[in-house]
């Protein structure tokens, strides 16, 4: 009877860290979706604007709201659910956080996206700023996707403007709902929620850093640069003057012996 | 200044654009200062100085950016060069730069590079860190995330994007500077390093004039200000139809509205309270329209009556119709001020000069200081005489005290002098023993509110202090039955 009764214990909590490494699995996906949105969207109205940008951010965007919609509908039901126990609890809430937090970001985003398509329409493409970007977003799209590679052979077709338009109001207000429904449901004290990581988080792998650390000292510093090179200098001197003292000490030892 | 900026993007007529040159990198559009201030001249017919200033403001604004020195957002005229600022952070008031946004872009900075966080930039890290803790693990996967999709393009790209966000960041998270000034200054900046929603410059700018304005303004000790609140309501004390009930009974419970025939505006007779209230001060005399009566028959006496009709025609323009201001001025000056009048009034010249040179531009307001000259006068001069003169005195005199209606005859209906059988009654004898015993004199009266301050800080007598609390609540509503007290 007591193994049963473990038996039934032990599918219950197995049951709930699966649904928690899902509901973290996806709300992942969401962070990284999200990021590639903004990435996008501040490329709107500057010269790599595009009606193949504006189709990767059609895209990208979604399956931003695919992914919410999974993802609300996961975390509500769970976190409505009264038996779940004390630490599942707390980590669905700290999903649940990250999320309004990734569906806030995501709103503003579309919100943003959305007057700029107003203004900057890809019509007139003489009017576009030109920011000095060259590349387009393909890859980025691409990571949003999880596609290795996008399918260059769908070309988008122009004139779907003013029905992408009527769509994307539609989905803002639908985020904005969702939004609102998720407050109403489900009532998370945000002061208790507590965050794993630490305040100053790690870099990211060295390679990566240290490329980009390079870019920022080559634009942010210029100052900085001749000091380097003073410094590199000295160095070189200092090898050259020791290489020079050893050579002559050579000569001498083999001139005197 | 975003058509400006769209102007600019012409292929034909716009700006002329160069590259940027970065040790191997080659970044197209970048302009120098020169061309802008140029393009601006030619295209608005504007002189330089002007093209420097709404140039200046392109900078400011965030919609141009400087790729020499990021923090100094000024424009230069030289060859200092510059780049557009991408539309998706053009200043705007509909998205404000919030504050999980800047905490993305601090985590990403840090994540970067360690220890590339500015001074100012680590302050505001931790304070945000403390704000928004709940949320921090999403902050610091976000800032991940971007820079992980940031890496997919290539490295012309990602200057620019770091540029672009930087320059973006720069305005709306304005770096604090360190100014010279002291007090004040210290405030604006710890109410800056505080409050992270400083937006840009010209905000820092307006709070150190406000904190400036502050610091001069005139200010008048609080201990001196409960004196005069303890005066006020010791004098009043004996006229409060709360503390001390109303005769001949409060209408609102026995339902006789003789209080209020007794007490309206023009009465043959008026009552002593109102009377003896005439002396508190002349504004209460003046709004009191018996007192009002009584002043002017007082001075036709002493041949100055054109003081108070001059008054009353100042407070007449003030108060009275747009329409007829002009002609009531007209009138004022004909009888008051024009030199031979009928009743001419005594005015300082400054003044009869200065509210010459505003009757030529008549408004309600131009009888002000004129006004205020005649009310000192007869506040100094005939209104000590009016009190001790004989006039007042047989007024006084004359004056009813009206008898408390007796208790009727049942015995089960008793009609209150009070409103409520108030605690003000039980405590009275006890302060008054207190009062007494402590030498506090006056102090022992009803005044609960004002006393309990003033014990606490004058002197502590933390005895008082609970049975005082008591009285706290009764006197906001010392207004409520009789007329509204005046103004001291």
């Amino acid at each position: 009877m007591p193994l049963v009764n473990n038996k039934v214990g032990d599918d219950c909590t197995v049951g709930t860290d699966k649904a928690l490494a899902d509901g973290k699995a996806l709300v992942d996906s969401l962070i990284k979706v999200v990021a590639c949105y903004r990435h996008l969207a501040s490329c709107v109205g500057s010269c790599t604007d595009s009606l193949q940008l504006r189709d990767e951010l059609r895209q990208t965007r979604e399956k931003a709201q695919n992914l919410a919609v999974s993802i609300c509908q996961h975390l509500t039901s769970h976190l409505r659910d009264k038996s779940l126990p004390e630490e599942q609890r707390k980590e669905m809430e700290l999903l649940w956080v990250a999320f309004s937090s990734g569906l806030e970001l995501l709103h503003v985003d579309m919100c943003k996206v959305f007057s700029m398509g107003d203004i900057f329409s890809l019509a007139n493409s003489a009017s576009l700023v030109q920011t000095g970007l060259q590349g387009g977003g393909s890859e980025v799209a691409a990571r949003a996707l999880s596609l290795p590679d996008l399918n260059q052979a769908r070309a988008p077709e122009a004139g779907l403007e003013s029905q992408e338009r009527s769509t994307m109001e539609q989905e803002i207000s639908q985020i904005d709902h969702m939004i609102d429904d998720m407050e109403m449901k489900v009532n998370v004290l945000r002061w208790m929620v507590e965050p794993h990581g630490p305040q100053y988080a790690d870099p990211l792998s060295s390679t990566d850093s240290a490329s980009l650390a390079l870019l920022s000292v080559d634009e942010e510093q210029p100052g900085h640069q001749p000091q380097s090179q003073h410094s590199h200098m000295v160095v070189f001197v200092v090898l050259f003057a020791v290489v020079l003292v050893a050579t002559t000490l050579s000569v001498c030892v083999v001139f005197f012996s | 200044m975003e058509k400006v900026i769209v102007a600019m993007q012409d292929p034909d007529m716009g700006m002329k654009m160069r590259n940027q040159r970065l040790l191997i990198t080659v970044i197209p559009h970048a302009m120098t200062g020169r061309d802008v201030i140029d393009w601006l001249i030619q295209k608005y017919n504007i002189c330089e100085e002007e093209a420097l200033h709404v140039g200046g403001m392109l900078v400011r604004y965030g919609y141009i950016y400087p790729l020499k020195e990021p923090r100094s957002l000024v424009l230069r005229a030289d060859e200092t060069p510059y780049r557009f600022q991408t539309p998706y952070f053009w200043t705007s008031t509909r998205w404000p730069a919030s504050e999980l946004d800047y905490a993305i872009y601090l985590a990403k900075k840090n994540i970067r590079k360690q220890g590339e966080l500015m001074e100012y930039e680590k302050e505001r890290y931790s304070l945000l860190h403390k704000r928004i803790n709940h949320t921090w693990d999403f902050v610091v996967m976000q800032a991940r995330e971007q820079l992980r999709a940031s890496k997919q393009r290539r490295k012309a790209d990602r200057i620019v994007l770091e540029c672009q966000e930087q320059a973006y960041w720069l305005i709306n998270r304005p770096p604090v500077r360190s100014l010279t000034l002291h007090y004040s200054l210290t405030l604006c900046v710890c109410v800056c390093v505080c409050v992270c929603v400083c937006t840009c410059v010209f905000c820092l700018c307006l709070q150190i004039e406000s904190c400036r304005r502050a610091l001069g303004r005139n200010r008048v000790k609080s201990s001196i200000c409960l004196e005069g609140f303890v005066k006020f309501s010791e004098q009043y004390q004996n006229h409060d139809p709360i503390m001390q009930g109303c005769l001949p009974s409060n209408p609102w419970i026995s339902d006789d509205t003789a209080h209020w025939t007794m007490n309206s505006e023009i009465v043959p007779v008026p009552t002593r309270l109102r009377v003896e209230r005439w002396s508190f001060s002349f504004m209460e005399l003046l709004n009191d329209p018996i007192g009002r009566r009584e002043f002017m028959t007082y001075l036709e006496k002493e041949f100055s009556a054109e003081n108070l009709c001059f008054w009353q025609a100042c407070e007449d323009i003030r108060h009275g119709e747009s329409s007829k201001i002009i002609q009531k001025v007209e009138d004022v000056y004909k009888n008051f001020l024009a030199p031979g009048a009928a009743r001419w009034v005594n005015i300082d010249s400054k003044t009869m000069d200065k509210t010459l040179e505003g009757i030529k531009h008549p408004h309600r307001f131009v009888m002000d200081d004129a006004q205020l000259h005649i009310y000192f006068l007869m506040k100094k001069d005939s209104y000590p005489r009016y009190l001790k003169s004989d006039l007042y005195k047989n007024m006084l005199a004359k004056a009813i005290v009206p008898q408390e209606t007796k208790k009727s005859v049942f015995p089960f209906m008793r009609r209150q002098r009070h409103s409520s059988p108030s605690p003000a009654q039980a405590v009275t004898q006890v302060t008054e023993e207190d009062g007494r015993a402590m030498g506090a004199g006056k102090a022992g009266t009803n005044s609960a509110f004002s006393l309990f301050i003033v014990s606490s800080l004058t002197e502590s007598k933390p005895e008082l202090t609970f049975s005082l609390l008591q009285h706290f609540f009764l006197f906001p509503s010392v207004a409520l039955i009789s007329n509204p007290l005046s103004r001291m």
